[in-house]
């Protein structure tokens, strides 16, 4: 490899992550608060590759000059993937596939839960609507309506769970939240998996309580398609 | 130390196709290719997997390109002499000083492959600079915290991790001090990183690690990435009633899932299933020894050093774990 090609891998590695960070898809993949320090990494691989390139010019194109490092690891070529995927395939933020894999829905919550804000409906994470159904035993959303966003995964058992997964780092750690949709409106009872939903609806009891398994339910009075949320993890 | 990177034979120009036209030729091939290649992932395993390796190089860029940084800064601007004044002359009483100095670099493991690279190549004595490898990514402050947040009610956890992971880390670098030879390590020549000038030296040394380490990262995660997505669901919930089977479990998880170590606290609490003591051994593990992690000192210190070296520190790691796991844990 020579130090062109390095020079230009560096380039390409940096903008791909300047691309993913300003377009927001950097979000698919980790948290927001990465933000600043990805425009500062691919800031400063797009400067170290541009600096090599100016070197490159400066001393001439001339292969017998032999203090620099001509041989470039072969294993560099491997950067090239992922800003490839980037570029080419641009994965998609973690579905219904990956929600499936996660046996859990929640962890133990130690705190208790303050109570919901105002608002009618409230907007609600599927993640606190979790912890509040299932280690709170719902007592902060009996009699209040809600709002509540998250994807279509199909429950093999009947009916369909809004799933919303969250990030504790990047999508390699993530898990998913799932609450069963019941008395979903006509037209909703199976829809297309993958959907991005908002669920206005109440809590009912009945999806069990402090386990991590247990998966709690919500009464939809209003279910509208909406497109994939900026930032799609809870 | 030898030379793997023999500086090129010299040859008269020889532009049959160069690695700048491969890569040319390559780009077109795929852009023009795209319209075939994108439906052909147009699955869900295949599109969970490329969210997921996408997003660990994503995750881990941030701190590689920090660690090149700073390697390339310690080879510029830190003369090798005061490696000699700070660390004590006796190399065995050395080896628990660079343990306690890794608590200063506030990095992941992918920072301090370079730093330690780096080190060794300024003449600090293999046995620390691999001490202060081992030590760094597993005890630093950031990682400390994010242990704690991860485990609300058990600080002793926090403890148990900060204790096993010295430990381990010291340990290892004695047994190196002792039986290690520096012949294993295959460390690239550094002399043509020197330039003209200081800053010359910082660029070319900071590229050099990034294309080094960086290829390996790659490698790791889309290893990790296919294993997340090929191993059932339906085998851990058996895995983790057997506490023997659980230990293994989570040990050769950490191996495999190569999660940088400031986040692996909230990935090792998200299995509720598994004991204390398990999910101990996956934390210490992790940021001394995965997949990413090995390939990138395969890339930097060469096979021969990685293949006595990993399977070392996995040792020392589980009994060290497994130690402290049943004097704090229990």
């Amino acid at each position: 490899m020579t130090r062109e090609v390095q020079a230009v891998i560096l380039v390409l590695v940096g903008s791909a992550i300047i691309r993913i960070t300003i377009d927001d898809t950097y979000l698919n993949y980790v948290k927001e608060v990465m933000q600043p320090w990805l425009l500062v990494t691919g800031g400063a691989l797009i400067a170290l590759g541009v600096w090599a390139i100016i070197d490159v010019f400066r001393r001439g194109d001339n292969s017998e000059d032999s203090d620099h490092a001509h041989h470039g690891p072969r294993s560099a070529w491997l950067l090239l993937l992922p800003v490839l995927a980037i570029f080419l395939v641009a994965p998609p933020a973690l579905g219904a596939f990956a929600a499936a894999r996660d046996l859990t829905n929640s962890s133990p919550t130690v705190a208790v839960a303050p109570p919901l804000p105002p608002g009618d409906p409230v907007e609600v994470y599927v993640s606190d609507y979790i912890n509040r159904a299932v280690w709170d035993a719902g007592l902060t959303l009996d009699g209040r309506t809600m709002e509540v966003t998250g994807f279509v995964v199909p429950n093999p058992d009947g009916g369909w769970w809004l799933t919303r997964m969250s990030l504790s780092c990047c999508a390699a750690d993530a898990f998913a939240g799932k609450i069963q949709i019941v008395d979903a409106p006509p037209g909703w009872e199976n829809p297309p998996t993958d959907t991005w939903t908002v669920v206005t609806g109440t809590w009912v009891a009945g999806g069990g309580t402090n386990s991590d398994t247990a998966i709690p339910l919500l009464s939809a009075q209003e279910i509208i398609e909406i497109e994939q949320p900026v930032n799609p993890y809870d | 130390m030898t030379t793997s990177d023999a500086p090129s034979e010299v040859k008269p120009r020889r532009w049959r196709i160069g690695s700048l036209e491969f890569l040319i030729i390559g780009l077109i091939a795929l852009v023009i290719g795209q319209r075939w290649i994108v439906p052909a992932f147009d699955n869900p395993a295949l599109q969970t997997a490329s969210t997921i390796f996408v997003s660990i190089v994503v995750q881990a860029m941030p701190f590689l390109v920090g660690g090149v940084l700073l390697s390339g800064a310690v080879t510029a601007f830190v003369p090798a002499s005061v490696w000699q004044r700070v660390l004590p002359k006796n190399r065995a009483l050395a080896v628990p000083v660079s343990g306690c100095a890794g608590m200063l670099l506030p990095g992941c493991e992918c920072a301090s492959v370079p730093v330690a690279g780096s080190l060794v190549s300024q003449g600090v004595p293999s046995s620390s600079a691999l001490t202060f490898l081992l030590a760094a990514p597993a005890i630093n402050p950031i990682v400390l915290v994010s242990t704690f947040v991860a485990f609300p009610g058990e600080p002793a956890l926090v403890l148990a991790r900060f204790v096993a992971s010295l430990a381990t880390a010291i340990l290892v670098g004695w047994i190196w001090l002792r039986f290690g030879q520096d012949s294993w390590m295959r460390m690239a020549s550094r002399l043509h990183l020197v330039g003209n000038t200081k800053f010359e030296t910082f660029r070319r040394t900071a590229a050099h690690d990034f294309l080094h380490a960086g290829g390996f990262l790659v490698l790791g995660a889309a290893i990790a990435a296919f294993i997340n997505v090929i191993i059932p669901a339906e085998w851990m919930q058996s895995v983790a009633d057997n506490p023997v089977l659980a230990i293994g479990f989570m040990a050769l998880l950490a191996i495999v899932l190569s999660i940088c170590s400031e986040a692996d606290a909230f990935v090792a609490s998200s299995f509720t299933q598994f004991s204390l003591t398990s999910k101990l051994v996956f934390m210490v593990v992790g940021p001394m020894v995965d997949i990413k992690l090995v390939a990138m000192q395969t890339g930097i210190f060469g096979k021969s050093f990685a293949v006595r070296f990993a399977p070392l520190t996995l040792l020392v790691a589980v009994s060290m774990s497994l130690i402290v796991g049943g004097v704090l844990l229990t």
